[in-house]
């Protein structure tokens, strides 16, 4: 599977080598674009305001400075203050790096009261920015709105002949350059979209909704001559860092095989489980609201913060006090494990956000704390970020992301009334969970008791047997599995049949015994009558074998004898 | 390297003296336009009253960032105010000369 990722970077179109890629070191864009930006090519980068397009731009100027290649960003929209203030605001020093000229910026805009008389060009910013490049050594340029100066043209020709200047000149710097454009208003300014398209060997689309009150972004890749690329939509957020894009499944499933045992901590739920939950699993603890799943969610935490691994609680429902409050009285202290940096709670509103940024946390997290284990509490919470696709969306791309890292998700999701095991999973998400354990309720003899099964086990033998379990001031305790005339007994009706059970025991017990002694009485008679036969046949002095009574007695008496001997 | 051409015969006034830029692009043909355009309408209405500096951005292109002109040609006017901007060829002269604040019958204002 990881080869595969390699293929797509290295990918030999009929016999060409690869083009040379730039990367953009923005974080998931790499992964997404096989490696990079063309080098020395352009990539046209379309989308509405607001959608992130400078800041790309912007970012990939900054860490390519950062990373040796000097860069050079022309502004048709924005003051040049704006822009530094605004990647301070990112933590971007642009002003020292302009300062070391790994970085300039050149003003492009023209001054609103400026009177227009007949034809002009953009030569006069190419010769800056030509002269400019020369003495920085630099390898990368973005042009950023430049349909901002186009507006300024009256007939489609000049935009055209201005496209065509743009582009030759880009092609004869040889610098890796981004173009961002805003799309146009229908009908306010000739359409030379398609031909900005046809500009750039990469072309990339931002796009910023508003879903639910909630706003999504999504990065897709539109085309990428001579390359292969991710071709979904990638969703991404703009952080306090830059630009994050989550690159999920970009280019096939790389997840790690599921691992070896652990236990649950607790040891009946093992054997149901045939030794335990697999490492890299994703685990769906699913049940009605008050049958203990955050509980055994917490259990399981502890199991494995106890032996020294770590683990991410997401607590969608309630806070890190009120979880670990609600465990004291169930004897489990998740405290000490939060204290030694075993555990690490990220407790946050559903709706605090929209998935894509949901998401991109929660991977930033992970991939800075390292855990082993990841608990989603609950997923069923999760529709409150945007609406059951948005649940869908964050929950498929975080378990993706777990597996790729060989980390186990324990998923918690509570359920309403009766429900069929296909809704079990929620979100639809079924596919990709390995092993569901159910709990609910079962009612019997006026009162409620619990039940946990296991529905499915992935690669694994497991109990489908519905096991009746309590909640003590100890935790979880899972009970023999009691079952009569194919059902599960619970609660009193289970007692009470062990009650039954026990009086049969005994008064069978009682009845054998009684069994024995009488037995015991038999064989004291029977021998008594074998002696006397024997001496009754001595007395008549006869040969023994002559007697007619002899076998009769002789049959009985043997095995009495051999058992005799084996007891003595 | 700019061409700086002056017109004056030192008897106006400061006020009354204009000083321009024009920023052109080599031999392009929309800069030699300009500039033609330029010296025509100056020898007609301005007489001995202006100094043109034409400075060429192949040649000069620190000039154009430090003005930042982003389309040649760009006429400056940096005297007397208010300083006004000019960016084309000049084709539409009754523009350029109101912008410079002249009637084609000639008066100033």
């Amino acid at each position: 599977m990881r080869d595969q990722k390699k293929d797509i970077s290295n990918k030999v179109i009929s016999g060409v080598p690869s083009l040379e890629k730039a990367s953009t070191h923005i974080e998931g864009l790499d992964e997404i674009l096989g490696g990079g930006l063309p080098r020395g090519r352009t990539t046209v980068v379309g989308g509405s305001p607001g959608s992130g397009k400078t800041l790309l731009g912007l970012e990939f100027l900054y860490r390519g400075a950062l990373a040796g290649e000097p860069g050079i960003f022309v502004g048709f929209e924005e003051p040049l203050d704006h822009l530094r203030q605004n990647a301070a605001t990112l933590g971007w020093d642009l002003a020292a790096l302009e300062q070391d000229r790994r970085i300039g910026l050149v003003d492009g805009r023209i001054r609103p009261d400026t009177l227009i008389s007949g034809d002009f060009s953009l030569k006069g910013l190419l010769a800056g920015v030509s002269g400019m490049s020369r003495e920085m050594g630099a390898k990368r340029v973005v042009i950023d709105a430049l349909e901002v100066v186009l507006r300024l043209y009256e007939t489609p020709r000049q935009v055209r002949n201005e496209l065509h200047l743009l582009n030759d000149w880009l092609l004869s710097e040889g610098l890796t350059a981004i173009m961002t454009i805003r799309p146009p208003v229908s009908g306010s300014v000739p359409s030379f979209e398609d031909f900005f398209d046809s500009m750039g060997d990469c072309v990339l689309r931002l796009d910023a909704r508003v879903e639910n009150q909630l706003s999504k972004r999504r990065l897709r890749v539109v085309k990428y001559r001579g390359s292969g690329f991710g071709s979904n939509e990638y969703p991404y957020v703009i952080t306090g860092g830059g630009l994050h894009i989550a690159p999920i499944s970009t280019v096939g499933l790389r997840h790690k095989a599921l691992g070896e045992k652990m236990p649950t901590g607790l040891d009946r739920l093992d054997d149901i489980l045939d030794g335990g939950c697999r490492r890299a699993s994703c685990n769906l603890f699913a049940g009605l609201p008050g049958t203990g799943k955050t509980m055994l969610a917490s259990t399981l935490t502890n199991s494995a913060c106890s032996r020294g691994e770590k683990v991410l609680y997401l607590s969608y429902e309630e806070s890190e006090a009120a979880v670990i409050g609600n465990m004291l009285g169930a004897g489990l202290f998740l405290d000490p494990h939060v204290e030694s940096g075993h555990l690490m709670f990220m407790a946050v509103m559903p709706e605090a956000m929209g998935p894509e940024e949901h998401l991109i946390r929660v991977m930033t997290r992970i991939d800075a704390f390292g855990p082993q284990h990841v608990v989603v509490d609950a997923i069923s919470a999760c529709e409150r970020m945007g609406g059951k696709q948005a649940a869908f969306d964050f929950l498929v791309r975080l378990i993706n992301h777990c597996k790729e890292q060989g980390i186990t998700t324990l998923l918690v999701n509570q359920i309403s009334g009766a429900t069929s095991h296909m809704e079990i999973s929620g979100a639809d998400i079924s596919s990709i969970i390995d092993t569901v354990i159910f709990l609910s309720y079962v009612e019997g003899a006026g009162e409620t008791n619990r039940v946990i099964q296991a529905l499915k086990s992935r690669g694994s033998a497991h109990s489908n047997q519905k096991q009746e379990f309590v909640i003590t001031d100890t935790g979880i305790r899972i009970l023999e599995p009691y079952v009569g005339e194919g059902k599960v007994l619970t609660g009193a009706a289970r007692r009470l049949q062990e009650a039954r059970d026990a009086a049969e025991a005994e008064r069978l017990a009682v009845e054998v015994k009684a069994k024995e002694v009488e037995l015991e009485g038999l064989k004291i008679i029977q021998r008594q009558t074998a002696n006397r036969r024997r001496f009754q046949a001595e007395m008549r002095g006869a040969n023994p074998e002559s007697s007619p009574a002899t076998p009769g007695t002789e049959v009985p008496g043997e095995p009495e004898n051999g058992t005799r001997g084996k007891g003595s | 390297m700019n061409e700086k051409i002056t017109r004056s015969d030192s008897t106006h006034a400061e006020d009354d003296f204009f000083r321009l830029r024009l920023f052109v692009a080599g031999d392009e043909p929309n800069s030699l336009k300009a500039r033609a355009t330029l010296f025509r309408l100056c020898d007609q209405y301005l007489r001995d009253r202006y100094d043109i500096t034409i400075v060429d951005v192949l040649e000069d292109y620190q000039a154009a960032l430090r003005h930042q002109v982003t389309v040649v040609p760009t006429l400056m006017v940096d005297a007397p105010p208010p300083e006004r901007v000019i960016v084309g060829s000049l084709s539409d002269e009754d523009e350029v000369l109101a912008a410079l604040g002249f009637t084609r019958e000639g008066g100033r204002p």
